[in-house]
C-alpha cells in the first residue's frame, strides 16, 4: 500500500542519508573503547623484583570490532531531530543505537544530552551515570560526569 | 340485462372482485415488504463501512538488525528468513526471495514501514564469517545499517476469533482480481447485484444434472451472505440475500463491493480462528504477502472459495490441485491469462508454505504483551483498531531457550513431571527477549514464568549481601562472618535452626565466600544483624513489587516469587545498580502508522553502584569457585559470567539467575504439585541456563569499576591486608577507604599465577 506519507518519508530519509554521507567524509572514526579499565593498585614499599619468570597468561580477548559506522548515522539523525525539537524521535533513534552498541559512552552521552534538552533531568543524570561505566576518553568521561551531577 | 349487473354494479363481477381482492392483498403486502426493505437498507448502510475497520492488533518481534561486525550465525539468519516466509530461490528477483551459498546470502528484502523510519525493499548481499557479518552491500555499495522486516508473532483477536488483514483493491494483483471475476462472477460490473442470467443458467445446469451444481450467486450476494447472514439455505434467506444484494449495489460502488469481498470471503480455519480475505489466506497458506504469490498460488485461493474445507490444500492436496487447475483453465478461457501461462502454472506443485507457523507459537510471550497492553488499552480497542505492537521478542533467543529447556529436562527425566520456566532479558535495555512458561512450550496454559509463586531459596541472598555492602563502614567482601549454628526467630512459632546444604559448619569465612558457597548459617546471621526491614528495602529498590514477608527467615528465601520477579531483581544487579522496568513492548502504532505510545528506555539508579560492583564480584565467585561451578561444563573457560543458585527444601525448587555481558536469564525447575525433585539449583536450573548461555550469549561479562573503588590484596584466611604472592593472597575490590586496617606484614613478591579476577584486567 503506497501512502503519500510513506513516500514522503522515504524521500526525506534518502535526502538525509545523502546529506549525512556528505558531512561524514573525513570524520575520524570513534576510537573503540579499551577492553578493560586500568585499576589503581595500592602502593606498599616493594623490594626490587627478581627477573620475571615466563608464566601462562590467560588468553587475551580479541579486540571487539567497532560498530560505530552502524550507529553513527543514527546519532546524527537524532541530533537533527533534537534540533527540530522532536525529542521522542531523537530518543527512539538513540535507543536503537544503544541496542546496537550498549557499551558506547558516546551514545549514553547523547541520550543524556537529549534528555536534558527535553527537560527530563533525572533521566539525563541516570543515563550519564550509566555512561560513565563505559566512557573511553577523558573528555567523554568529563562530559558524562558533568551531566551526572 | 346481464345476470350480474343487478347484483351490485359493474365491479361486482366475481372475476373483478377476485382481482380487487388480489390487488388489495398485494398492496397490503407491500407495506411490510417495504418496511423490511427499509430495515435491510438501514442495516447495510450503517454497518458496511464499519465492518471494514474492525481490525485486530498485530504483534511483531524485533527486526533483525544487520551491520558489519554484528554477531550472527549463518543458521540463525537462515532461520529468521524461514520464519519470515522468504522463499529460497536460485536468483532472487522480487521481494521475499533469497539465495544462499553457505555463508553468503543474497536477499531481496520486503522492506517495512517502521514507525518513524522506512526500510526500503531492496536486494542486498550479506557475507557472514566467524559468526559475524563480514560484509553488507547493495548494488556494490556498502550498507552501514539495515533491518529485515519484523516477524509477526501473533495478534490480539476479538472474542469471535476472527482475524483480518486488509488489502486495497489497487494492491491486489491483476491476475487475481480478474481471475476471481472470471470464475465467480464474470458479469460483476454489468449486473445490479443479482444476475437473472446467472440464476437462470444455474437453474438450468442444476436441472440438467439433476443436482445442485451451481449457486448462481453473484459476488455481491456472496458478500451479503458472508457479512450479514447465517448460512441457512432457505427460500426466505435466499430472497433476503437477493434484496440486500440489490440494495448494496444501489448504495456502493462496484469497486468498493469487490474490495470488501476480497477482504471478507471465508477461506479456511487457522485452529480456532477463521481465515477471511485473500491477504490473510495468502499468509496462512503460503507464508507470504498476496503481492508475492505466483499465478498457481493465486488460482488455488480462488478455487477455494467454493469450498475451503473441501479444497483444503493441506488436507486434500489432490482435490485442491485439481480444483486449482480447473480455475486456471477457466482463467485461460476468459483470457485473463494466456494458454501458455496456464500450462506453466498447471505444472507447478501446490507450493504451500505453512510449516513454520510462527504466529501464536509463543503463547507465554504474547501473554506478557497482552497483560502489559491491558493496563492501558481497552479490550475493544486492542481487537478493532488495527494497532501494530512492536516488541523486543527475539525468535532466535526463544528458539534457543526452548531447545535448552527441552534438552536438559529430557536428560533430567524425573518421570516427566518436571516443569520449568525461564525469562531472558537484554539487561542493558531491560527488554524481555524470550519467555518460557512451561515445558510444553507451544501450549498456552499456565504461564509459570509470570504466575508461578514459589519460594526463592538462596536466590534472595544477594539482596542480603547487597544490604550489607551498602554499609562499607561495617561490611566489605573481606569481612569475616561466622558460619556457625544460629536460631532464627519465627513469628508466633518455635525458632528455626537452619543448616548448611552440606550439613557442615564452616566457622569463620570471608563475606564473599559465604555468598559464593551459599552458606546458610553465615547468611542467616548476617540477615539478623541487618534486620529484615533493611532487606525488604533492598529488594524493593532492586525491583520486586509483590508481597515480601518482613521476617527473619527472609534472608534464606521466605516468601513466594515468580521467575519474572527474580528477573526484575537480577536485572538491576546485572545493569550495575540501574533499575529498569522490564519491557515487553517498544511501541504501539495505530492503523495509519502514527505512533500512539512509546515505552522508553528508563534508568533509575536505586542502589549504590559501588556496592553492586562488589556484589558482582561475589556473584562471579559463585560460578568460578562456588555453587555455580557447573556452568563451565557448558561455557568456555574464559567466558566471564555471574549468577546465583537457588535451592529450596528437599529440592522442591531449583533456581538459577545469572548474566553474561549481554543477556540475563532466570530459570526455574520444579513440580506443579510442589513435590520433591531431588535437584539443587546447580544440578537442575543451572544446566538449562548454562546450556542456553553457551549458545546464545554473544559477549562475556566485562569488568568496569565505578569511581571511588580500589583493589587490595587480602589474606583469604583472616581478612587482613596482605601483599601479592603472600600466603592465601587474593585480590579483592573495595570501596575506597573501607579496606581492612589490619595487615599480615608479609612482603609482597610477584606471583605468576593470576586468578579469574586478575585476568579480567587483561593478559
Amino acid at each position: 500500500m503506497i501512502h503519500m506519507r510513506s513516500l514522503a518519508r522515504v524521500l526525506v530519509f534518502g535526502l538525509t542519508l545523502a546529506l549525512v554521507g556528505c558531512s561524514t567524509v573525513g570524520t575520524a572514526p570513534t576510537p573503540a573503547p579499551p577492553a578493560v579499565p586500568y585499576p589503581p593498585a595500592p602502593a606498599p614499599p616493594r623490594p626490587v623484583p627478581p627477573p620475571p619468570v615466563p608464566v601462562p597468561q590467560p588468553p587475551a580477548r580479541p579486540p571487539q570490532p567497532s560498530t560505530a559506522s552502524a550507529w553513527q548515522p543514527l546519532v546524527e539523525k537524532a541530533q537533527q531531530a533534537t534540533a527540530l525539537g522532536d525529542y521522542e524521535q531523537a530518543l527512539a533513534l538513540l535507543e536503537r543505537a544503544q541496542r546496537i552498541d550498549p557499551e558506547s559512552g558516546e551514545i549514553y552521552l547523547q541520550l543524556a544530552r537529549t534528555q536534558r534538552a527535553k527537560g527530563d533531568v533525572s533521566q539525563a543524570r541516570a543515563a550519564a551515570e550509566r555512561g560513565m561505566l563505559f566512557c573511553s576518553s577523558n573528555s567523554q568521561c568529563e562530559a558524562l560526569r558533568a551531566l551526572a551531577r | 340485462m346481464p345476470p350480474f349487473a343487478a347484483a351490485g354494479g359493474v365491479n361486482s363481477h366475481p372475476m373483478i372482485r377476485t382481482r380487487h381482492l388480489l390487488l388489495k392483498l398485494f398492496l397490503a403486502a407491500l407495506v411490510p415488504a417495504a418496511l423490511v426493505l427499509i430495515y435491510l437498507d438501514a442495516k447495510i448502510t450503517s454497518t458496511f463501512t464499519d465492518k471494514m475497520w474492525e481490525l485486530p492488533a498485530k504483534v511483531y518481534a524485533r527486526p533483525l538488525e544487520l551491520f558489519a561486525g554484528a554477531r550472527l550465525k549463518a543458521e540463525d539468519l537462515a532461520y529468521e528468513l524461514e520464519v519470515l516466509g522468504y522463499r529460497s530461490v536460485a536468483n532472487p528477483s522480487g521481494p521475499g526471495q533469497f539465495a544462499r551459498n553457505r555463508d553468503r546470502f543474497e536477499i531481496y528484502t520486503r522492506g517495512f514501514d517502521f514507525p518513524g523510519e522506512n526500510e526500503p525493499a531492496r536486494r542486498v548481499l550479506v557475507q557472514l564469517g566467524g559468526q559475524r557479518v563480514q560484509g553488507l552491500s547493495a548494488v556494490g555499495k556498502g550498507i552501514d545499517l539495515m533491518r529485515l522486516d519484523p516477524v509477526q508473532i501473533g495478534g490480539i483477536y476479538p472474542l469471535h476469533g476472527e482475524d483480518r488483514l486488509l488489502i486495497r483493491l489497487a494492491d491486489v494483483p491483476p491476475t487475481l482480481r480478474d481471475g476471481l471475476l472470471a470464475v465467480e462472477d464474470h458479469r460483476f460490473y454489468e449486473h445490479r447485484g443479482i444476475s437473472f442470467v446467472g440464476i437462470a443458467r444455474a437453474a438450468f445446469s442444476n436441472l440438467r444434472s439433476g443436482q445442485v451444481v451451481a449457486g448462481g450467486s453473484t459476488i455481491t450476494q456472496q458478500l451479503v451472505k458472508n457479512y450479514y447472514l447465517t448460512p441457512e439455505r432457505t427460500l426466505v434467506r435466499k430472497l433476503t440475500e437477493a434484496a440486500m444484494a440489490v440494495l448494496l449495489d444501489l448504495h456502493y460502488e462496484k469497486d468498493q463491493i469487490l474490495e470488501s469481498y476480497i477482504n471478507e470471503i471465508y477461506l479456511g480455519q487457522e485452529g480456532p480462528r477463521s481465515v477471511h480475505g485473500f491477504a490473510l489466506a495468502s499468509r496462512h497458506y503460503f507464508g507470504a504477502p498476496l503481492s508475492q504469490l505466483g499465478l498457481h498460488q493465486q488460482a488455488l485461493l480462488i478455487g477455494m472459495i467454493k469450498g475451503p474445507s473441501l479444497y483444503n490444500p493441506a488436507r486434500n492436496p489432490e482435490r485442491a490441485l485439481e480444483r486449482r487447475n480447473v480455475v486456471l483453465a477457466q482463467m485461460a478461457e476468459r483470457e485473463v491469462i494466456s494458454a501458455e501461462e496456464a500450462q506453466a502454472a498447471r505444472a507447478r506443485p501446490l507450493d504451500l508454505h505453512n510449516k513454520h507457523r510462527i504466529r501464536d507459537s509463543f503463547p507465554a510471550y504474547l501473554d506478557l504483551v497482552r497483560r502489559q497492553l491491558r493496563l492501558e488499552y481497552r479490550e475493544e480497542d486492542l481487537t478493532t483498531l488495527g494497532l501494530s505492537i512492536y516488541t523486543p521478542f527475539d525468535p532466535l533467543l526463544q528458539r534457543q531457550i526452548e531447545s535448552s529447556t527441552t534438552t536438559i529436562l529430557g536428560q533430567l527425566n524425573k518421570g516427566g513431571e518436571l516443569e520449568s520456566a525461564s525469562v531472558v532479558t537484554r539487561f542493558d535495555s531491560g527488554e524481555v527477549a524470550a519467555l518460557v512458561g512451561g515445558r510444553s512450550v507451544r501450549y498456552a496454559g499456565f504461564n509459570r514464568a509470570l504466575d508461578a509463586r514459589r519460594p526463592a531459596g538462596s536466590l534472595l541472598k544477594p539482596a542480603v549481601y547487597l544490604a550489607a555492602l551498602e554499609q562499607p563502614g561495617r561490611f566489605t567482601l573481606a569481612t569475616v562472618l561466622a558460619d556457625t549454628p544460629v536460631k532464627i526467630p519465627v513469628p508466633g512459632g518455635k525458632p528455626w535452626e537452619p543448616r548448611n546444604y552440606d550439613r557442615e559448619v564452616h566457622g569463620d569465612v570471608l563475606l564473599y565466600r559465604a555468598l559464593a558457597h551459599s552458606y546458610n548459617l553465615a547468611t542467616a546471621r548476617l540477615g539478623l544483624e541487618l534486620g529484615p526491614r533493611r532487606i525488604v528495602d533492598v529488594m524493593r529498590r532492586l525491583g520486586i513489587e509483590g508481597a515480601i514477608p518482613e521476617v527473619p527467615a527472609l534472608s534464606l528465601g521466605a516468601g513466594e516469587y515468580s521467575p519474572m520477579d527474580m528477573a526484575a531483581m537480577y536485572q538491576t544487579i546485572a545493569a550495575g545498580g540501574f533499575r529498569m522496568p522490564l519491557r515487553s513492548i517498544r511501541e504501539v502504532v495505530d492503523a495509519q502508522g502514527d505512533p500512539l505510545k512509546r515505552y522508553p528506555l528508563e534508568y533509575d539508579r536505586t542502589v549504590s553502584l559501588q556496592a553492586t560492583n562488589l556484589l558482582s564480584y561475589a556473584l562471579r565467585a559463585v560460578v568460578q569457585e562456588g555453587t555455580g561451578r557447573g556452568a563451565y561444563a557448558y561455557l568456555p573457560a574464559n567466558f566471564a559470567v555471574a549468577g546465583k543458585t537457588g535451592t529450596t527444601n528437599e529440592g522442591r525448587d531449583s533456581w538459577f539467575a545469572g548474566f553474561s555481558g549481554d543477556l540475563l536469564a532466570v530459570t526455574w525447575i520444579g513440580r506443579d504439585d510442589n513435590g520433591v525433585t531431588g535437584l539443587t539449583g546447580g544440578t537442575g536450573a543451572l544446566k538449562v541456563w548454562a546450556h542456553f548461555m553457551a549458545q546464545a550469549s554473544e559477549r562475556p561479562l566485562g569488568y568496569r569499576m565505578p569511581d571511588g573503588m580500589q583493589t587490595f590484596w587480602i589474606d583469604a584466611s583472616n581478612g587482613f591486608l596482605t601483599g601479592e604472592g603472600c600466603p592465601n593472597a587474593r585480590l579483592l575490590p573495595f570501596i575506597s577507604g573501607s579496606q581492612p586496617r589490619q595487615s599480615t606484614n608479609c612482603t609482597p613478591r610477584p606471583s605468576g599465577v593470576k586468578d579469574w579476577f586478575q585476568s579480567l584486567f587483561g593478559g
